[in-house]
């Protein structure tokens, strides 16, 4: 069941704050979603990313701020007739079976004869539930999460809201809804919060890493390995390496040398270009000889960690 | 709207394959079958109790319809109303805790229909086995007395039912707004306090206090004026499920 199509994005948050008594859940987050994209929402526990994707579905209201899906108020009821959402443990009545539960959900949506018959099939082969025939209440962690990716899927969402989609699945279980979620670009808006980074990297396009209720950055994924990659340097010599570190410690435009376990040198640079210049007159002088001078394969969870440690840049 | 008879349907689904088609209906038709039965043997088990060296003899009247149907109103008023107390207690405040709430509530279903789909499914629930169980125990006192008038049986059942609606009322405003427990406990409170306002002319005369009490007086045949008892529990139902779907409407998830 598609609305009509807006020229506005998926996903509109404006200086959202969220506040229980002194504590601060949220504490002024932007951010845009284009539509079609997938959005990975970032950060550690307790960051704020349940709270968010809860005002989002209308299940809190925001201290201040605005939620607007495709530019609807969250409280529409018409807005809601465009999200799936999957919370981070989705309760399903235990007395009915996979089948009845995604017959249940469609009809809330109004769904219901062939439609809803083909949906609900499609969705069970999905799951991996189609022969499962016992009750929900007997189900496992990871065959409630599918049942649960499934039921958001019932109404076709142009927005599917996912609450650690992946958390409580085995590889395979994994594998599976990433792929399905990466299936699902352009088609529909994917945005899912997350503390696996590998998730991320693997099917998002774009990501806001949050912590401690603000939004540290909003980027692809490209972006922000083109932003911090470019201050690391991997660099190897043909012997012990560790007056060499030590060195490099007291310039200026090093910021960190770690002595991997191969010998290989990682250095966090302030400046790239001070660095390829200074470098190799260093070498020289000390009478190494250099095996390995490469820009290091930056990964989101260093950037994340970073970020995360370091706040904001 | 659809989505809200949805919900509904699902309601009326759930009490019949779940543990809660045994509660309140269960002890409902329980007690229409053996009330008439305790009230026929009550006299000749008290007889029976009291015989013995002591040489006192208890003399009981012969027992009649009459009894068969106070054991069965006595029976609504106390532990049918307490069942019923406990069992709602859990009709909203149990989909919240479970997480079943933010699944239905995340799509095309508005609080207030949540809220009154809850209401209706157990009032539909509680009438249709109130009717049923009076049926049962009016069948089962012909067999027994081979005499049993309908009027008084359903006047008294009738005036309980318009009281226990209204404890259905206050129990989706507590369900709506505490844990299942504690809406319990609060039902418990106000069917106390009620209990203890039928103490009270004015009370008896103007409030649903009333229909409790006229749930017993009916069978004895005294005329009762219900006319501001049953307007003043209508006003409180609808007052009552307003208040709970206000609450509920401004609840967080």
């Amino acid at each position: 069941m598609r609305t009509q199509q807006t020229t506005a994005p998926a996903i509109e948050i404006s200086q959202l704050t969220k506040s229980y008594g002194a504590a601060r859940a949220l504490d002024g987050v932007d951010i845009s979603v284009p539509e079609g994209s997938v959005f990975g929402f970032l950060g550690p526990n307790g960051a704020g990313k349940t709270t968010t994707l809860r005002i989002m579905t209308g299940l809190a209201d925001p201290s201040s701020g605005s939620v607007r899906i495709f530019g609807r108020d969250v409280r529409d009821p018409e807005t809601r007739r465009s999200i799936g959402f999957l919370p981070d443990v989705p309760g399903f009545y235990p007395w009915m079976n996979a089948r009845e539960f995604l017959r249940f959900a469609g009809g809330l949506f109004g769904l219901t004869g062939r439609v809803l018959d083909d949906r609900v099939d499609v969705l069970l082969r999905l799951a991996g539930l189609e022969d499962v025939k016992t009750r929900v209440g007997g189900y496992s962690r990871g065959m409630k999460q599918r049942l649960g990716v499934a039921q958001a899927l019932i109404n076709a969402p142009r927005l599917l809201l996912l609450d650690e989609p992946t958390s409580a699945l085995d590889p395979i279980g994994r594998k599976e809804v990433l792929e399905m979620i990466s299936s699902l670009r352009g088609r529909t808006t994917v945005f899912f919060s997350t503390h696996i980074l590998a998730d991320v990297e693997r099917v998002c396009d774009t990501v806001a890493i949050l912590d401690k209720g603000r939004v540290l950055t909003q980027a692809s994924i490209d972006d922000l390995k083109a932003r911090y990659g470019a201050h690391r340097l991997m660099l190897e010599v043909d012997k012990d390496p560790s007056g060499f570190a030590e060195e490099l410690r007291m310039k200026p435009w090093v910021s960190a040398v770690d002595i991997q376990a191969d010998g290989t040198m990682a250095l966090t640079l302030s400046d790239l270009s001070q660095a390829q210049t200074e470098i190799p007159t260093l070498l020289v002088q000390r009478g190494l000889a250099l095996k390995r001078f490469e820009g290091g394969e930056v990964g989101l969870e260093e950037v994340f960690v970073d970020l995360v440690k370091g706040g904001a840049r | 709207m659809k989505g809200a008879i949805r919900f509904l349907g699902k309601e009326f689904t759930e009490i019949v394959r779940t543990w809660r088609i045994w509660v309140v209906p269960g002890l409902l038709l329980f007690f229409a079958i053996t009330s008439p039965i305790l009230a026929i043997m009550t006299p000749a088990l008290i007889e029976s109790l009291a015989q013995g060296p002591s040489g006192i003899q208890i003399i009981v009247p012969d027992p009649t319809y009459l009894d068969a149907y106070a054991q069965w109103v006595g029976n609504l008023q106390e532990i049918v109303m307490f069942a019923l107390i406990f069992t709602a207690g859990g009709m909203i405040a149990g989909e919240r805790s479970q997480g079943t709430a933010i699944l239905v509530l995340t799509k095309p279903v508005s609080r207030a229909s949540f809220v009154v789909a809850k209401f209706v499914s157990n009032l539909v629930l509680l009438a249709a086995f109130t009717v049923t169980g009076a049926l049962a125990c009016w069948g089962v006192t012909y067999l027994v007395f081979h005499e049993a008038p309908v009027s008084r049986l359903a006047a008294s059942t009738a005036a309980w039912l318009a009281y226990a609606v209204l404890i259905l009322a206050f129990m989706t405003l507590y369900s709506a707004r505490f844990k299942s427990l504690a809406a319990g406990g609060a039902g418990l409170g106000t069917f106390f306090m009620i209990s203890v306002l039928t103490l009270w002319g004015p009370a008896v005369k103007y409030s649903p206090a009333g229909l409790l009490k006229a749930s017993g007086d009916l069978l004895t045949g005294t005329q009762v004026d219900l006319a501001w008892p049953l307007l003043t529990t209508a006003l409180g139902v609808v007052l009552l499920l307003g208040a709970a779907i206000l609450v509920f409407r401004r609840q967080e998830i």
